[in-house]
């Protein structure tokens, strides 16, 4: 069987990439034809029309393409949840001068950061930062930044700024900062424009990052490739294979960028960053997509109105999946 | 179709295509052509122009910028929605295979942002198979080329003709079951390695 597969240029795209570069899609009987997308709304677009068999996709977004709150009408589910955290907010080193946190712990520079926003809203020239797509959790993280430090996120302005702009965007001053997936974050600092405020794992510890959202047309198709991107995320959360994935995925056709870049978003110790709920994490641990998860994402929605109080209760179940999982996580 | 108080914002990676759609909407009397640069400033281009309808292409990263001036985020003063007749699928599919996906905002009749979508994806798609002739043509002039040089070739080699060295190389193509110019950009590999 062959399927078409779409994901965005992101390190956490990995589990998708390895399933097709490494043989697991072939032992399940799937040739895996993959797309890079340029956005996310095409990418839920291509999904929701057919072009796509499945993709690669941000947790809320697959929520809000099935729930008909974005996009045109679709029938993806999610049976397969690919990774936990990976996002960060940068800040223009600028911002970061002026904020002066008295410490680097997160509690500390969202209060130092809140009483910048305040300071700049007040003299007329409110703070503007970056997110991906409005049904992202990067968005619900720069809310939770905001509240983490007792400030009204309509205190700043939001953008959504698409992550090969987000560089750019910091440096021209267009943003005073951006919360991105890896390797965004890195790049930033590497330019030397920015500095890395706080993990988004710091502000909501293992978040439902991505997910493997699939056509429920795809039918019998669904359990092999569910079984073939688990073995894949698996492999790439295993230590041994770091240097592996990141030749892989840093390929030109993939991410197309530097591998000693790349290095950085899986650096560090692995396990104690899994203790803390803050790095970006892949693999068995992750695996299942749980229905308490999405009901977190709706509630953020919620308190982003995004959706109104009280609608969508109970919807979860209607596009996140664990029935599929456990099926086939029965043969793994 | 006169639009002449319809403003119209053209989005799009490929400035070619974006200037053919730019002509074809003009010449169906739009009033307002916009061609905006698929760059960081994206935003405050589009917020200054106020368009009503934004053609983007598919290909262009920005599309999640439009997303984000959507009814939901009640930031912007004018929210847009993504342009999404759930009663037409043909027309949505048409729309996508062509490239193209577009905005409007609030309020903006069907049939009004119909007829703009039908002239993209009719300029879109002529711009394909345009397109597609140039890259076939590039590649007729290239197999050319190199039929040219592996002659060349054979007949320093060999001592052929012109003619003879043309022969060898059918020959070894309609028994090997392949291209004439596959035959000759394996004598000119060999001849580049062993030269």
């Amino acid at each position: 069987m062959r399927l078409q597969l779409g994901y965005v240029p992101l390190c956490d795209a990995a589990p998708l990439i390895a399933a097709h570069e490494l043989g697991f899609a072939r032992s399940e009987g799937l040739e895996l034809d993959l797309t890079a997308e340029p956005s996310w709304a095409t990418l839920r677009d291509r999904l929701a029309l057919g072009h796509l068999d499945g993709a690669h996709m941000l947790a809320p977004l697959a929520l809000a393409s099935r729930l008909a709150l974005s996009g045109p009408p679709s029938d993806l589910v999610v049976p397969l949840q690919l990774s936990v955290n990976g996002n960060a907010i940068t800040l223009s080193r600028g911002l970061w001068a002026a904020m002066d946190p008295a410490s680097e712990e997160p509690t500390d520079v969202a209060r130092a950061f809140a009483r910048a926003a305040e300071e700049r809203a007040r003299a007329g020239r409110p703070l503007t930062l970056g997110t991906v797509h409005p049904f992202s959790c990067h968005s619900y993280q720069l809310r939770l930044f905001a509240e983490a430090g007792g400030l009204d996120p309509a205190t700043f302005r939001t953008v959504v700024v698409p992550p090969q702009y987000s560089v750019e965007t910091l440096a021209r001053g267009l943003v005073d900062g951006f919360c991105a997936g890896a390797p965004w974050n890195d790049v930033a600092v590497a330019a030397g424009h920015g500095r890395i405020a706080v993990q988004g794992g710091a502000l909501a510890p293992d978040a439902p990052e991505k997910v493997l959202a699939v056509s429920e047309r795809l039918g019998d198709g669904i359990l092999p490739l569910v079984r073939a991107v688990a073995r894949a995320g698996r492999w790439c959360a295993d230590p041994e294979n770091r240097s592996e994935l990141i030749h892989r995925i840093a390929r030109r056709g993939y991410l197309d960028l530097d591998t000693a870049l790349l290095g950085r978003t899986f650096a560090g110790d692995p396990a104690a960053a899994a203790e803390a709920g803050l790095l970006l994490r892949f693999g068995a641990s992750v695996e299942e997509p749980r229905l308490r998860d999405a009901e977190w994402l709706l509630a953020q929605m919620r308190s982003s109105q995004q959706i109104r109080s009280g609608a969508l209760e109970g919807s979860a179940a209607m596009v996140y999946r664990p029935d599929l999982y456990r099926a086939a996580a029965a043969d793994l | 179709m006169t639009e002449t108080n319809l403003t119209v914002a053209v989005i799009d990676p490929s400035r070619a295509r974006a200037a053919i759609l730019e002509e074809g909407l003009r010449a169906a009397g739009v009033g307002r052509v916009v061609v905006i640069p698929d760059t960081a400033d994206l935003l405050e281009r589009v917020t200054a122009l106020r368009p009503d309808v934004v053609v983007i292409h598919l290909e262009s990263p920005s599309r999640d910028i439009l997303e984000q001036m959507s009814g939901v985020s009640r930031q912007v003063e004018r929210p847009v929605a993504m342009f999404v007749d759930r009663s037409d699928t043909t027309m949505m599919q048409a729309a996508v295979d062509a490239g193209i996906s577009a905005y409007v905002v609030d309020g903006l009749r069907a049939e009004r942002i119909k007829s703009i979508l039908d002239i993209a994806i009719l300029r879109f798609n002529a711009f394909a198979r345009l397109q597609r002739e140039l890259s076939e043509a590039r590649g007729e002039l290239a197999d050319r080329k190199l039929i040219e040089r592996a002659k060349g070739i054979l007949m320093n080699l060999k001592g052929l003709s012109e003619e003879e060295a043309y022969k060898q190389l059918r020959r070894k193509a309609m028994n090997e079951k392949r291209k004439i110019a596959d035959i000759a950009r394996a004598i000119v590999t060999t001849a580049d390695l062993l030269g």
